[in-house]
């Protein structure tokens, strides 16, 4: 236990996602079964499974896009339930699709989500983000003509940009070229205290920069080194208190 | 309260037991009453008995909208799927009954008005009602019986139609009027329907309301059954799947 | 507010970036008044107490076609996701949705005047018919973002949405076109039509506004 970095107190039990039983039936097929997780603050897991295992849902409900049918969860300290501004504010999320408008340019793109989450000092943030994402150059094209990896890599910029402290990952890796893997990782391992979930199926690539994995079998949990266990975070609460 | 809602719950239980008796019994105490029992209108002649479908049918297709739009708000606040079932069964059975209405009013329109469509008020605000709750069973329809997303798109459709009930009447009525006004009773004291013809209409709205009821039961039934087949369904095909060894 | 700005700046920046779809709707128009009069010229000579019914059927159906297509791209490319995931209420984004769309309709609608006042000889750009037109306009532009949003995921959603909406919106077609009629002088004005034009537009914006958080839940 002792061997784990001290997590930066992002919530009070520093626990960055915690899920108890949580559930998602989509028309009596249950995609997510049972789902029971405590995710340190800082650590970075990777989500495993097969197609149709329950990753995407998991992360969706995770990102409050889904409604559970039962169980609950609460990322960075706040209850998905009511889908509180909070926690939306504390999350930045990297689907498979990249979320952009393709008729605007990168640019347009960050500038309106910059203004929806608040950003502050937005044009520096968005500057310093597509330099470091490598699409500074070609911000004013429309996103249509770029390619696959620089929508991906654009899409990083706009999940950054309002400094999350958890970034929810839908495998990341899909239509980026290793320079850009590469990069994928060189980002979210340099954020301090950023807490990852990461769906892939890049098995070879976990132990590069995964602290632990959960694998899901047809929603189900069948593996899980991410996880705390309760006493652990219970000691290491006190600690804190003490 | 808890008696009250007990006492529901042994009704609805016993649904198959005492709506088909019952509906028999009233349906054919209505086609008796509405043939033999009730005195020819000196007017209008035999033509005027279709009252006794016509003006009980619509009331059942409004307590069937009625239905829709407290299941569809059951649908938006539980994302219960058998909410939507009873949603669905309540609009094909209000459809139907508007259906029944608009024809019933068409055959005795024609003799009395001497055309069977005209644009009056209640006959056009009547038609919008009928093709909003056509519309709402198309938009069900396009999804399957599990998909959640269409039965919250659909009851959201219901709910701003049932609210927009009000708006359509009131613009229809200003927008032109025709009909005889209702002259089922004016005044408590003096009923303007002689006594036999009232009677056999009470007896109509008792039948063609447990008609109404039955045939939503019958039909969320078949609704129910439908999602739950669509559930197995699902379950199979995956654990095919996973059989088959692929995952 | 700013986050509201926000949203109906990008939509009119992407409804100006992709002109051909708003430009289509207002050809559309042009070519619907324009049948409409040749087809009632011959059967009515003097085809200008038709023209309120005219414009106003010709507007919604401009309305509820030109509304889809933007929905839809905005659901199947995630975006609409995304503007989910932001820190604002859900309501934010409806209305940023509805007013550009209201803002972008307006000016097909004004052109579709514009060129009925030449074609027909009458003043159609007055105030009266401007509130008018602007008032109705907000009134089905607030129902049909809401079903085009909601339904932009399903099938057959291309002839559903007429379908859906237009009978909604019997009550907003009468009042506008005798509220229009009136202002014409083609007709006295009887009941108060204007009245029940204003009524429709708060009760479908307010309506719309309480259902879209409960309608986008997945």
């Amino acid at each position: 236990m002792t061997a784990r970095p001290a997590p930066p107190a992002a919530s009070p039990d520093a626990l960055a996602i915690e899920t108890r039983g949580l559930t998602k039936r989509y028309g009596g097929v249950e995609v997510v079964r049972d789902v029971s997780l405590r995710l340190p603050a800082g650590s970075r897991t990777a989500l495993l499974g097969a197609n149709g295992a329950g990753k995407t849902t998991l992360l969706s409900l995770l990102s409050t896009l889904v409604s559970p049918t039962s169980g609950d969860a609460r990322v960075d300290g706040h209850p998905v339930a009511g889908k509180p501004a909070a926690l939306r504010r504390a999350i930045g999320v990297l689907a498979h699709r990249p979320m952009l408008y393709e008729e605007l340019s990168a640019l347009e793109n960050l500038r309106l989500f910059a203004r929806l989450y608040g950003v502050a000092g937005a044009e520096a943030r968005i500057e310093e983000l597509l330099r470091a994402v490598g699409a500074w150059r070609r911000r004013d094209e429309p996103v249509a003509v770029l390619s696959r990896g620089t929508h991906q890599r654009i899409a990083l910029a706009r999940a950054l940009l309002h400094r999350p402290r958890v970034l929810l990952a839908d495998e990341p890796e899909t239509g980026l070229d290793p320079e850009g893997v590469a990069l994928l990782d060189a980002i979210a391992l340099a954020t301090p205290g950023l807490t990852v979930v990461a769906a892939t199926h890049r098995v070879d690539r976990v132990q590069a920069w995964a602290t632990g994995l959960v694998r899901l079998d047809r929603g189900r949990i069948v593996e899980d080194s991410a996880s705390v266990p309760i006493a652990a975070s219970a000691a290491h609460t006190a600690e804190v208190r003490a | 309260m808890s008696a009250l809602v007990r006492l529901a719950g042994r009704i609805f239980a016993a649904r198959w037991v005492l709506l088909p008796p019952l509906t028999g019994a009233g349906v054919l105490a209505l086609i008796v009453g509405a043939l033999v029992v009730a005195p020819r209108e000196v007017i209008e002649g035999d033509v005027q008995r279709l009252l006794y479908l016509h003006f009980p049918a619509i009331l059942a297709a409004y307590l069937a909208f009625a239905i829709v739009f407290v299941a569809s708000i059951g649908v938006l606040l539980t994302r219960d799927l058998r909410w939507d079932a009873l949603a669905r069964a309540a609009a094909g059975v209000g459809v139907l009954f508007t259906g029944v209405t608009l024809g019933t009013g068409m055959f005795w329109g024609k003799p009395i008005w001497g055309v069977y469509w005209t644009w009056d008020a209640r006959l056009t605000s009547t038609l919008v009602l009928f093709l909003i709750y056509i519309a709402y069973l198309l938009a069900r329809a396009v999804a399957d019986e599990l998909d959640e997303q269409a039965a919250r798109f659909a009851a959201v459709f219901a709910i701003i139609g049932a609210l927009d009930i009000p708006l359509i009447m009131m613009s229809v009525r200003w927008w032109r009027t025709l009909h005889p006004q209702p002259i089922v009773m004016r005044g408590l004291e003096r009923p303007a329907l002689p006594l036999e013809m009232l009677v056999v209409l009470v007896v109509g709205f008792a039948g063609i309301t447990l008609l109404a009821l039955w045939l939503m039961a019958l039909r969320g039934e078949a609704e129910r059954l439908a999602q739950r087949t669509a559930v197995l369904r699902a379950a199979l095909d995956r654990a095919e799947l996973h059989n088959a060894g692929g995952v | 507010m700013s986050a509201v700005r926000a949203v109906i700046a990008n939509d009119l920046r992407l409804a100006w970036r992709d002109r051909a779809g708003w430009t289509t709707a207002g050809a559309f128009a042009v070519i619907a008044v324009l049948l409409y009069s040749f087809a009632f010229d011959l059967a009515v000579g003097d085809p200008r107490p038709l023209l309120p019914g005219v414009l106003w059927t010709t507007f919604l159906f401009a309305g509820v076609f030109a509304s889809a297509p933007s929905a839809q791209r905005d659901v199947e490319g995630g975006t609409f996701d995304a503007l989910l995931l932001a820190p604002v209420d859900p309501v934010v984004i409806y209305l940023g949705k509805a007013t550009a769309n209201l803002i972008a309709l307006l000016v097909v609608e004004f052109a579709v005047l514009a060129v009925a006042t030449i074609l027909f000889g009458i003043m159609l750009l007055t105030a009266p018919i401007a509130g008018i037109v602007i008032v109705g306009t907000a009134g089905f532009v607030s129902l049909t973002t809401l079903l085009a949003t909601l339904g932009a995921s399903m099938r057959a959603r291309g002839m559903l949405l007429p379908v859906l909406a237009l009978p909604l919106l019997v009550p907003l077609l009468l009042a506008a076109v005798r509220a229009t009629s009136a202002a014409l002088g083609l007709e006295a004005g009887t009941a108060p039509w204007t009245l029940l034009l204003g009524v429709f537009a708060l009760w479908s914006t307010l309506i719309a506004a309480i259902l879209f958080p409960l309608a986008v839940e997945r």
